[in-house]
């Protein structure tokens, strides 16, 4: 058995309308996702994150695909029997009861009716929906149908779980129960792969994440792998009048000033400064904020030093780990312009 | 239990759960109560006939001129069958049955039906025989209800009528399978439903063309064969007459001699005329013929609704049912011609006998094959289309 879940090479997908030029979606996706772990897919709109879970889910048939899913060729449909899915805008039938929902799709998947109503009553009780099981899905809450949907995901006993946007509309309650059901499916074992918006709680719960931007896999890796080499130091000064340039005075001879666009090079000139230090260290002072692209802790040094000789008050020093939110911001955004990307995975949207 | 059992119990369950949930499907369901209820309130005895317990004396309407169970199967197939189930259950039917495809393209659940282990074409060919669920489930209900008020009210226990099921059921997939074309292409219920409605409009036109044409040829037929009898006597006559004739006067012809056409008008001045009608008719029968030949063509290809439900009159009707039927008319039995102007009076029981003659002859491969042929035309569209979309 492969110790990957999931093994995509060069997935394209372009989207083909009558007499107009084919849109692409995904323009050749490498990813692995090894079996029992988080795997996060994040990306901004329009980069093709729902369209390749939808090519995993035979929803959407792509224009190029080789890999597999579960060791079978992606498409193979017994296999999808040992997968379970939440779509990102799923609608489940009004008239149904919750119980009644996720029995439906456990024997859409083949489970056995014994074991459907056994397993049913655990999974409601798992995603805290046992009150409401015998009431009707038109009378849910967003947030409850939404762990209706995770609780029919997992029916099926699955070894593969993909969850588009499983926090969409559930309150901050709701999120962390969610995530507390993702880390227990992960401790059975089983792999989950989430298509998710909102960074903090795919950071809370990921071993693997990749970003998707423009149809292409712009990184991919555990997140210490992904910020390797990006530890940076973090020095605030007290908040007052003149702290920023405070900072920039205390900047060592020879640092350079970054060119930047015209509306950001004046919000540079109000707020702060962009630039490399001597050494090509980059630098960035946000009102009473320098932030050093490096833990070397022999860079800060001399500046600490000026800041007090200038008579500036230190408030904190501290070497900072970039957050997903952090890579996903480098991964969209133009280092020369500063530009982030217009949504869309056509080429030239915004780079 | 297999995976495929399964899932095709578990989509028949729902279909019959979003049946159930809608209001119109229990509204049509005591609509077919009531039509049976006011079914069984009616019957027939040896004066007329009886609404509860009032007696409506009607000469031509009574126990010595049709029999009870008949009058019942006849109030069955032509009211119950023929009006109730074929337009008013049906145009229900297909109001309750129009959101099944928009709503499983449209309305969130096709991403979560595709990531399951089911082909597309199964779960397309299943979802659209859980559309016929809504009829198989109304005309059942319908045909037990009738079979028993016939059984107690008539006293006649009729199995025939459950033919009604499959032949409603049939007639009803052949627009299902057209709806479920135009559900895919717009992705709307409502024009899906409007379109269908247009589709089942212009079917019946070409059916209401189709019965016109056979009716007019016909009685054209009819008409030539009545005036070739007529004419074959009358000059048989004109002969006999003009060597009568010839005889008194002096010229002594022989019994065999064959006079001709203008020795016949000196005795008959009516032959010419009845002559030129024949000859007229004749020229009819054969320009109708095309144009028969042409809708007949057009129904081929086409689902044969009308004759569809036709079918059950050659199902539950006996030949002496019909023989009963027939000679129900007012006395017009038969066809005249006039002697003068050649004039021929078709009789509407012969007219009647001929059509239905005309209908029956079609074959039952004819009719359901051919329509059957159309629905498996539209679900190719259909499922292919269903097959290859991205949702």
């Amino acid at each position: 058995m492969s110790d990957l879940a999931i093994d995509l090479t060069g997935v394209s997908k372009n989207y083909t309308r009558r007499f107009k030029k084919p849109t692409p979606a995904l323009r050749g996706v490498d990813m692995r996702v090894h079996r029992g772990e988080v795997f996060g897919l994040l990306g901004p709109n329009g980069a093709g994150k729902s369209t390749l879970v939808k090519i995993l889910m035979t929803v959407i048939r792509p224009t190029q695909c080789k890999g597999s899913i579960l060791g079978q060729r992606v498409g193979h449909k017994p296999t999808l029997a040992k997968v379970g899915y939440l779509p990102e805008h799923h609608s489940f039938p009004g008239y149904l009861t919750g119980a009644q929902v996720i029995d439906f799709f456990g024997a859409m998947t083949g489970v056995p009716r014994r074991e459907r109503k056994q397993r049913a009553g655990e999974l409601l009780e798992l995603v805290g929906m046992s009150e409401w099981s015998k009431r009707k899905l038109r009378s849910y809450s967003k947030g409850m149908r939404q762990r209706v949907g995770i609780a029919q995901a997992l029916i099926n006993d699955p070894d593969l779980v993909l969850l588009d946007e499983p926090t969409d509309g559930v309150d901050p309650v709701g999120r962390r129960d969610i995530r507390k059901v993702i880390e227990r499916i992960k401790d059975e074992g089983r792999t989950v792969f989430i298509n998710s918006h909102l960074l903090t709680e795919l950071e809370a719960v990921s071993d693997r994440v990749a970003i998707l931007v423009k149809g292409i896999v712009a990184q991919q890796g555990t997140i210490d792998e992904l910020t390797e080499g990006q530890l940076r130091y973090e020095l605030i000064v007290g908040d007052s009048e003149g702290a920023g340039s405070l900072l920039q005075r205390a900047l060592p001879e020879g640092s350079r000033q970054l060119a930047l666009p015209e509306g950001e090079s004046q919000l540079a000139k109000r707020i702060g400064f962009k630039g490399l230090l001597p050494t090509g260290e980059s630098i960035e002072v946000a009102k009473n904020t320098l932030t050093i692209g490096s833990d070397d802790p022999k860079l800060i040094q001399p500046i600490i030093d000026r800041v007090r000789a200038e008579g500036g008050v230190i408030t904190s020093v501290r070497n900072v780990r970039p957050s997903l939110e952090d890579l996903f911001m480098q991964a969209v955004t133009d280092p020369t312009t500063g530009e982030t990307l217009k949504p869309g995975a056509e080429e030239g949207g915004g780079r | 239990m297999s995976t495929m059992l399964r899932q095709t119990t578990a989509m028949l369950v729902d279909a019959y759960r979003e049946l159930a949930a809608g209001k119109l499907f229990w509204v049509t369901m005591l609509l077919s109560l009531l039509c049976v209820g006011a079914f069984a309130m009616v019957g027939i005895n040896e004066t007329g006939m009886t609404v509860l317990w009032y007696t409506i004396p009607i000469d031509v309407f009574n126990t010595s001129v049709i029999s009870e169970p008949l009058f019942y199967k006849m109030i069955f197939l032509n009211l119950g069958i023929g009006i109730w189930l074929t337009w008013v259950a049906t145009v229900l039917a297909l109001v309750s049955t129009s959101g099944i495809f928009p709503s499983l393209l449209t309305g969130g659940q096709i991403e979560t039906m595709l990531s399951k282990p089911i082909s597309r074409w199964r779960l397309f060919l299943t979802k659209f025989g859980t559309g016929l669920v809504f009829v198989a489930l109304q005309v059942t209900v319908f045909c037990v209800a009738s079979v028993l008020v016939i059984g107690f009210r008539g006293g006649s226990w009729m199995p025939e009528i459950f033919i009604s099921i499959p032949i409603v059921l049939a007639f009803f997939s052949f627009l299902f399978s057209i709806m479920t074309v135009f559900g895919m292409l717009t992705r709307s219920t409502i024009a899906s439903l409007l379109l269908t409605i247009l589709v089942w409009f212009v079917l019946f036109l070409v059916n209401i063309t189709d019965n016109i044409l056979v009716q007019q040829h016909e009685g054209m037929k009819i008409q030539v064969t009545k005036l070739e009898e007529r004419l074959e006597l009358a000059d048989e006559n004109a002969r006999v007459m003009y060597i009568a004739t010839q005889r008194r006067e002096g010229n002594d012809l022989p019994d065999d001699y064959p006079a001709t056409d203008d020795e016949k008008y000196t005795v008959n001045v009516f032959l010419p005329s009845l002559r030129d009608r024949l000859e007229n008719r004749k020229d009819m029968v054969e320009s109708l013929a095309p144009w028969r030949r042409g809708i007949y063509f057009a129904k081929t290809v086409l689902p044969k609704t009308s004759e569809t439900i036709g079918l059950l009159g050659r199902y539950a009707m006996s030949k002496e049912d019909l023989d009963t039927l027939m000679e129900m008319g007012d006395g017009r039995g038969k066809t005249t011609v006039n002697e003068e102007t050649g004039e021929v009076n078709v009789a509407p029981q012969e007219l009647s006998k001929a059509s239905a003659e005309v209908f029956n002859n079609r074959s039952v491969a004819w009719v359901l094959g051919t329509s059957f042929g159309f629905e498996a035309v539209m679900l190719l569209i259909a499922g292919t289309m269903f097959a290859r979309r991205d949702f």
